[in-house]
Formats: C-alpha cells, sequence, structure tokens
C-alpha cells in the first residue's frame, strides 16, 4: 500500500511542494471531526485531485488551504506559506472558486469581471486587456454584456474561471467544479481549465466525487474518506495497487463473512471486498480466477445472479481503501442547490 | 471598498423595482398621513407644518429599512459562494464588511431622490440652500452604512432568510416609533425618552431635519458626532462576527 503522507512516484527533494499539509485536525461544534488527522503533499505544476464522498472532509481541508478557517492542530503551507498564519500572503498567490457559485448573477459577465478586478487591485491600465482576455479564452465574448442569471450552469463555472484566471494564480484552488453540469458542459468546463493550466503553469487542486474526473483530468489523486487520506497516487498508481483484474458477484443475499474468507482463501485471489449482497474479488487473471470461484461459491450455496469482469477502477480503488462505494452522481440537494442559486440571484 | 459601491450602482442600473415599490411606503406616509394628521394641529413641530416636519423622519425611516434589509443581500451571498471567494481575496475583511455596508448607502440615496419629488409635489418646503442638502444626503449615506453593519451582524447570526426578515421587522419599528421621526421627543414618556437617546435614527433625523427643512443648526454637530461614533462602532462589531458568517 502507498503510504498516505507520501505522494507516490517522484517527490525528491527538489520538487517545489504547492501544498503540504501536516497532522491537520478540524473539528465543527457538534463535534463531528471533519478532519483527522490529514497528511498531504502536492507537487507544484501538477493537477491535484482530492476524490471522497460528500462529507468526508473536502470542502474543509480546501478551506483551510485557501485561510478561511482556522484548523484546530497541525498545519498547512501553500507554496510554503503557512495558510494560518501568512493568510494575507497565501491569498495573493491563490483563486478559489466555491462549490456553490461565486458571481453576482444580476450584473453582467464583463461587470463581474470588472468587480473582481478592482477587488484584486489590477491596475487600470491593464484592466481592460486582462478581462478581455480573459472572456475570450473561457468562450464567453459573445455573452459578456449578457446578465449572469440568463446563463447557463457551464457559463456561470467558466466565468468564475476566467475571474480566477484574472490575478495569474500560482495556485487554483476548485471545488467541486463540475457539480450539477451536464456531461457536455462538463466537458467544456475541463478543456477549458486544461487551457487555464498551460497557459500559465498554475497548480490545480480540486475536490471531487466524480471518479471519472478524477482519473481523466488529474496527474495525482488522494483518495479521503471520513477526515483520513487513505491512499494517494496517480489514477494508474491507484488501480495498480488493487490488482489484476477485478470480478464482482451479484448475490441474491447478504454475503457472510464466512464465505468471503472461502474465497479470499483461494489460490488466485488476492483480495476480497464485499458490500451487501455483493461479492467482489481481485484475481491477477479473471479467465482462470472465475471457475474457481463459482465453484467455491456453489460450494457455499451462494447463488450468483450476475457476474461482471472489468479492470479496476478509482471505485475499486476507493472500496479497497475505504471499505464503501463511493456514491456516484450528485446529490439532489446540490443539484438543486445550484440551480436554486441561478434563479433566485 | 470604492469597488462595491460601484457594484451597487451596476445593479441599480440592471434592476430597480426593489427600489420603486420600497418608495410606496413612505409615499404613502407623506401623501396621507401627513396631511391628515397636520389637521388637528396637537404635535408642537415648532412652527413647521406637520408633514414637512415628518418628511425627513419618514426618509430616514425608508432609508433604514433598505439597509436593515441589505442583509438580505448578505445571506444570498453567503448562500451562494460569494463571500467564500470574498474572503479569498487580498481585500481586508474591514474594507469588505464597511464597503458592503456603505453599498447600501447608494440604494439609500436613490431611495430619496425618489421620494423628495413626489413631498415638493404635495408642498413640502425643504431649504433651498444646495450645500444644506448636499450634507444631508451625505448623512443619510454614512448613517445608512451603519444600519446596513447591523443587518450584516443579524445575518451573520441568523442563518435563513426567514428568521432574518422576522429580526429585521422586529428592529426597525421600535426604532422608528422610538424617534423624533414622527413627534418630537419632548412627547413621549420619559423612558422612551432615555431610549431615544440611544437610538441612532434620532440624531439621523435631525441632523436631516435641519439641514432640510428647518435650518437650525445647533444640534447639527452633536448629531454628526453621534452618527460618527455608531458608525464606528458597528463596522467594528459586524467586521468581527463577520468570520462566523461563513463557517
Amino acid at each position: 500500500m502507498i503510504r498516505a503522507d507520501h505522494v507516490a512516484g517522484t517527490v525528491g527533494k527538489t520538487m517545489e511542494l504547492a501544498v503540504e499539509v501536516r497532522d491537520l485536525v478540524k473539528v465543527y461544534e457538534r463535534n463531528s471531526r471533519a478532519l483527522d488527522g490529514v497528511n498531504l503533499k502536492v507537487e507544484a505544476g501538477k493537477v491535484f485531485a482530492l476524490l471522497g464522498p460528500n462529507g468526508a472532509g473536502k470542502t474543509t481541508l480546501m478551506r483551510i488551504l485557501t485561510t478561511q478557517l482556522k484548523p484546530n492542530s497541525g498545519e498547512s503551507f501553500v507554496f510554503g506559506l503557512n495558510a494560518d498564519k501568512d493568510g494575507d500572503k497565501v491569498r495573493r498567490l491563490v483563486s478559489y472558486i466555491p462549490q456553490e457559485m461565486s458571481v453576482w448573477t444580476d450584473i453582467s459577465g464583463y461587470e463581474n469581471l470588472l468587480v473582481y478586478a478592482k477587488i484584486y487591485d489590477i491596475p487600470s491600465h491593464e484592466r481592460g486587456k486582462i478581462i478581455s482576455d480573459a472572456l475570450e479564452s473561457m468562450g464567453l465574448r459573445d455573452v459578456a454584456n449578457n446578465l449572469v442569471r440568463t446563463y447557463s450552469g457551464g457559463m456561470i463555472r467558466r466565468l468564475e474561471i476566467a475571474s480566477a484566471m484574472l490575478i495569474k494564480p500560482r495556485i487554483l484552488f476548485l471545488d467541486e467544479p463540475t457539480i450539477g453540469l451536464d456531461p457536455s458542459a462538463r466537458k467544456t468546463v475541463w478543456e477549458q481549465l486544461t487551457y487555464f493550466k498551460k497557459e500559465y503553469g498554475a497548480t490545480v487542486f480540486f475536490n471531487t466525487h466524480y471518479m471519472d474526473e478524477a482519473d481523466l483530468y488529474s496527474d495525482q489523486i488522494a483518495i479521503i474518506d471520513r477526515g483520513k487520506i487513505v491512499t494517494s497516487g496517480t489514477a494508474e498508481e491507484l488501480k495498480h495497487s488493487v490488482g489484476g483484474e477485478v470480478i464482482r458477484f451479484s448475490t441474491g443475499n447478504q454475503v457472510s463473512d464466512d464465505v468471503s474468507n472461502k474465497v479470499r482463501g483461494l489460490d488466485m485471489v488476492s483480495d476480497v471486498i464485499t458490500s451487501d449482497s455483493e461479492l467482489t474479488a481481485v484475481v491477477k487473471d479473471a479467465e482462470t480466477g472465475l471457475p474457481e470461484i463459482m465453484e467455491a461459491l456453489r460450494n457455499e450455496n451462494v447463488t450468483v445472479v450476475k457476474v461482471s469482469i472489468t479492470k479496476p477502477t478509482l471505485d475499486d480503488v476507493f472500496l479497497k481503501y475505504a471499505g464503501t462505494r463511493l456514491e456516484s452522481g450528485d446529490r439532489i440537494r446540490d443539484v438543486r442547490q445550484v440551480r436554486g442559486m441561478i434563479r433566485r440571484g | 471598498m470604492l469597488v462595491m459601491l460601484e457594484l451597487e450602482l451596476r445593479r441599480l442600473k440592471h434592476d430597480r423595482t426593489e427600489l420603486y415599490t420600497r418608495s410606496v411606503q413612505p409615499i404613502l406616509w407623506i401623501v396621507i398621513y401627513g396631511p391628515i394628521m397636520s389637521q388637528i394641529r396637537a404635535i408642537p413641530t415648532e412652527g413647521i407644518p406637520y408633514t414637512d416636519f415628518i418628511t425627513p423622519g419618514v426618509l430616514i425611516q425608508s432609508t433604514t429599512f433598505v439597509s436593515i434589509f441589505y442583509g438580505l443581500t448578505i445571506v444570498w451571498e453567503r448562500d451562494s459562494g460569494i463571500l467564500k471567494k470574498l474572503l479569498v481575496t487580498p481585500a481586508s475583511r474591514y474594507a469588505t464588511v464597511i464597503g458592503r455596508s456603505m453599498a447600501s448607502g447608494v440604494r439609500a440615496i436613490f431611495q430619496v431622490l425618489i421620494i423628495i419629488p413626489v413631498a415638493l409635489l404635495i408642498g413640502v418646503r425643504f431649504l433651498p440652500n444646495p450645500l444644506y442638502f448636499a450634507l444631508a444626503l451625505l448623512i443619510i449615506f454614512f448613517s445608512s452604512g451603519g444600519f446596513a453593519a447591523i443587518s450584516i451582524l443579524i445575518a451573520s447570526l441568523m442563518k435563513t432568510r426567514e428568521r432574518f426578515m422576522g429580526i429585521g421587522q422586529a428592529i426597525i419599528m421600535p426604532l422608528f416609533f422610538a424617534s423624533n421621526a414622527l413627534y418630537p421627543l419632548k412627547m413621549m414618556p420619559p423612558i422612551l425618552q432615555e431610549f431615544a437617546l440611544f437610538n441612532p435614527l434620532s440624531y439621523v433625523v435631525d441632523a436631516v431635519r435641519s439641514l432640510m427643512i428647518s435650518g437650525d443648526l445647533t444640534s447639527l454637530l452633536l448629531d454628526v458626532g453621534a452618527i460618527a461614533l455608531f458608525d464606528a462602532i458597528m463596522f467594528t462589531i459586524a467586521s468581527v462576527s463577520f468570520k462566523k458568517i461563513i463557517e
């Protein structure tokens, strides 16, 4: 297993760290430990994904790194600056796009950028060009003078990315950047983010509960569950750490420990994970593994309803390290929240 | 800080509905309540026609309404992610709070500019002194900031719009009735007079009344001092509580 406090791969002494987190703990009033000793390193210039289910602590960690919240203990650094103590300096290096929405809907897209440019003290002679470049590269030139209220969810996200570009940050923090967006809008948003990263060489740090996004767009992934980083590495490394191939058996009933131990005892099975009526076995080679496991299940009187064989996905990685499945898809509440926000504005 | 005022102007440019609907109530006070009550002549207004006497009070009441409910905008900005994002900009928390508060002053000034023509039509005689008038607007502008800071404070304590609405109403009406907006303080029961002494609204009304209607500037300095003190206190408290708003 890859140790949680080491980002797998090439972290050497010389590599600049964009983010470093040590033993971070955050306890909210309701006594819930949002962060329970987080350790993390993110290399500069990479796209980093923090993957985890809703309520795992992703947002809390990001809000501490962006100086909005203070941790109860532990330290966090952004480009070597202490996020807790050097907040002023950190804020000059980072752009942040919250999960919900960070633009005013009752003024135009251009006016939003103008207001943010002034908040960021961008000198007036540079302002015009910077704003029009940002609008241009995010494909918003034609709608720049329309009220944001008339924008689609994807356009609003792109406007937010445009506003994040204004200060050419060294690191961009994105909290669930594509929540509530349809697949084609998600794709566009990611194309723009990739452009952004290429253009400015910025580090991108994003939270997500979409496995496919973490898989497709990130250089490094850390998986967080219940306030702890359970594993980290590149998508390939993580999937590799699960093993060769994954066979998933849907059975009619709850899978007992007895059965899963029997299967685990088989030679070619390297790992078994059960959740409810599903048994997932990791094998080196599915072609020879499948008959043996079927045999074993039949001996235990387990009825198999369905079998599927896949290469390991990040979902399997999550299952292995966190012991549960990552909920996929948006929670209705989140989507409604974002939609409602736009309407109300 | 100034950019927040600009933001407010730009929002008003796109949508002024709120200003118009909010001006209905004060106009009713001036057009109906004032003329009817002035028939009675029971309120000692030191020679000023009653409608003229209450016009500054009604103006201030309506601008205070605007400011106190400005917190709703803040609640909306909290529910969306705008406040979170603002906290991650290099702008200081104080600048953000004061800027947001003063932005309500922009709204208040426009509110005043809608009501005054109606008051003129009804026959209210304003002092024809542009300097006094400008000073009165300035006082309204700055006092609105203080009231909006109260509103930001409430917003950081009340987490929902509904609660906010309730508290907002519960604050404005006592401020209005326990002030010299509709009648001189002398007419109030002694306890209420004591209360009115700490009511910032009284000082604002008094200052605006002397500059717009009576021309009697003897207490103007005291009024301005009281308003400045009120603003300073509210800005400080609101800035301190502001961090709480997004936790």
